[in-house]
């Protein structure tokens, strides 16, 4: 799929990122940068890193080297000096994360809200938003999720396919101009995945910069502007979907990449659909 | 056997050391829930020196008996500061301080309790660590921490019968003062349990009706 890429603007840019958590190396100097409207999905086997990089550009894990900016403004950057390691302030951290929107592979919807309060914690209590406004957007956004029936549901009433679909409209609702998925329908039962991958697909197709970590390489092959395949903490390839997915040259990536063929037929009635 | 005529003919003493066990349960409660929940969440802020600070307090208090620190409270400390404290500063601040401790561990085990998730999401949201405990991880907690609360809340009722022994004049020093002139043990003592039965049977159910309803909300 093709997106009006034009504006070539880096919006999100993380320059010779490390992770350690202790003695290990996570992340051992990442360099990416996403344009406005790009969506690019990471790859990887498992512990390669992924969650961690996702993790990483919002700052729920705090890096220990590097600089990520975001449209233009850094929302970290190292100084051994301060207390956290981030030379930038908390306050302006907290103001440049509400510019990403996270979909976790668990939703992680607030049990104790229904979806329409989920949907609206964000703005009202980060934003100070208008209560009718926002009320009035969150159902919009619950409506193009097809859930407008479930609006007054808590989570535990919701299928897992249901959940994410709220936790992809509560993300959002605060109008992120980058949004980050960490494996959405990996938690969800088969059937349930389409839903799901439907409502990303819109969403890209709106023009949302998107990062996302998925195994649905299907997904990647049909939406992706770009894959990045995530090797033991480095960025090993980099491309477009047809290079990286069906001419790979990494050795670790080719014997990744066989998977996908194998299944890749199995796939074909769903992409077709999509 | 038993006579309780002692108990109808001496029942103002009774009355009046019952409103006195009410009112330092009541006081207490209030003010260890506040002691329980500025020492449970210093723990859980993240500072290695807060959250020793914290530690610090809730080994001490846990773990010296309360009647030491009632002793300690009312004759110990004003000589060691060189001011008096009354009976009633005594026992309100030693009970508060003890409950305290408790409260903070059943607070930080609450909160401790909750899914990683949902830390991670609300951070995402953008919200600071005040709004995220405010709005996400203390109400879910508290939920959980009711039936903690209510059996500590309990045990602290039936504790300040131990201010008798700093002679604040609650049911269990006037229940003694009574014995010590009626020479009826038996019947005075059997009152104050059944007082403490009528007192927190109900305590108990509705801690159980709170627990339900909030199982039914998760
Ligand atoms: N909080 C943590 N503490 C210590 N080590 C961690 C932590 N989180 C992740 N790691 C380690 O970092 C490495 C990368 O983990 P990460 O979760 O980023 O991998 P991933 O690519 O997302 O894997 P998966 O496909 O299994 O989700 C792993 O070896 C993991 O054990
Ligand atoms: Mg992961």
């Amino acid at each position: 799929m093709t997106h009006v890429s034009n504006t070539s603007a880096p919006l999100l840019k993380i320059e010779a990122l490390r992770l350690t958590f202790g003695q290990r190396d996570v992340l051992k100097g990442v360099d990416l940068t996403v344009n406005k409207g790009e969506v690019v999905v990471l790859i990887g086997a498992s512990g390669s890193g992924k969650t961690s990089l996702l993790r990483c550009i919002n700052l729920l894990n705090m890096p220990s080297h590097g600089r990520i900016t975001i449209d233009g403004e850094a929302i970290y950057e190292a100084d051994t000096k301060a207390r956290d390691g981030n030379d930038v302030p908390a306050k302006t951290v907290n103001r440049i994360r509400s510019r990403t929107g996270m979909v976790f592979q668990q939703f992680n919807l607030f049990p104790h809200m229904t979806a329409l309060e989920n949907v609206m914690e964000g703005p009202i209590t980060v934003k100070k938003a208008d209560k009718e406004a926002t009320r009035k957007e969150a159902l919009d956004l619950l409506a193009q999720m097809g859930l407008q029936e479930h609006v007054g549901k808590y989570p535990r009433q919701l299928s897992g396919g249901q959940q994410q679909r709220v936790a992809i409209a509560r993300a959002c609702a605060m109008h992120p101009q980058v949004m980050l998925f960490d494996e959405p329908t990996s938690a969800l039962d088969p059937e349930l995945v389409g839903e799901v991958m439907k409502a990303m697909v819109d969403l890209a197709r709106s023009g949302m910069t998107m990062v996302i970590v998925t195994h649905e390489l299907g997904f990647a092959f049909e939406v992706a502007d770009r894959v990045i395949f995530l090797d033991e903490g480095t960025i090993a390839e980099d491309g477009p979907p047809n290079e990286i997915l069906l001419r790979p040259t990494h050795p670790r990536l080719k014997s990744f990449v066989g998977r996908f063929h194998e299944t890749a037929d199995l796939l074909r009635p769903f992409l077709e659909s999509s | 056997m038993f006579d309780f005529s002692v108990i109808t003919q001496n029942w103002p003493l009774f009355w009046n050391g019952l409103l006195v066990t009410l009112l330092y349960s009541a006081l207490s409660i209030a003010a260890g829930l506040v002691i329980g929940l500025v020492i449970g969440l210093i723990q859980l802020t993240g500072s290695r020196t807060l959250a020793l600070l914290g530690r610090v307090y809730v080994e001490i208090f846990r773990n010296i008996p309360l009647l030491v620190i009632l002793l300690w409270i009312y004759y110990a400390f004003p000589i060691f500061a060189g001011l008096s404290v009354t009976k009633f500063w005594a026992g309100f601040a030693g009970l508060s301080l003890y409950a305290g401790a408790f409260y903070a561990e059943i607070l930080r085990a609450g909160v401790q309790s909750i899914d990683k998730g949902q830390s991670d999401a609300s951070t995402a949201l953008g919200m600071t660590y005040g709004q995220r405990m405010r709005r996400i991880i203390l109400p879910q907690a508290f939920r959980r921490m009711i039936p903690p609360l209510a059996g500590q809340s309990i045990i602290q009722i039936k504790n300040t019968t131990l201010m008798s022994m700093i002679t604040v004049p609650d049911l269990l020093y006037q229940a003694s003062y009574v014995s010590s002139f009626t020479y009826r043990p038996m019947e005075v003592y059997t009152m104050v349990g059944f007082m403490f039965l009528v007192l927190l049977v109900p305590l108990t159910l509705l801690s159980r009706k709170l627990e339900k309803v909030s199982e039914r909300m998760k």
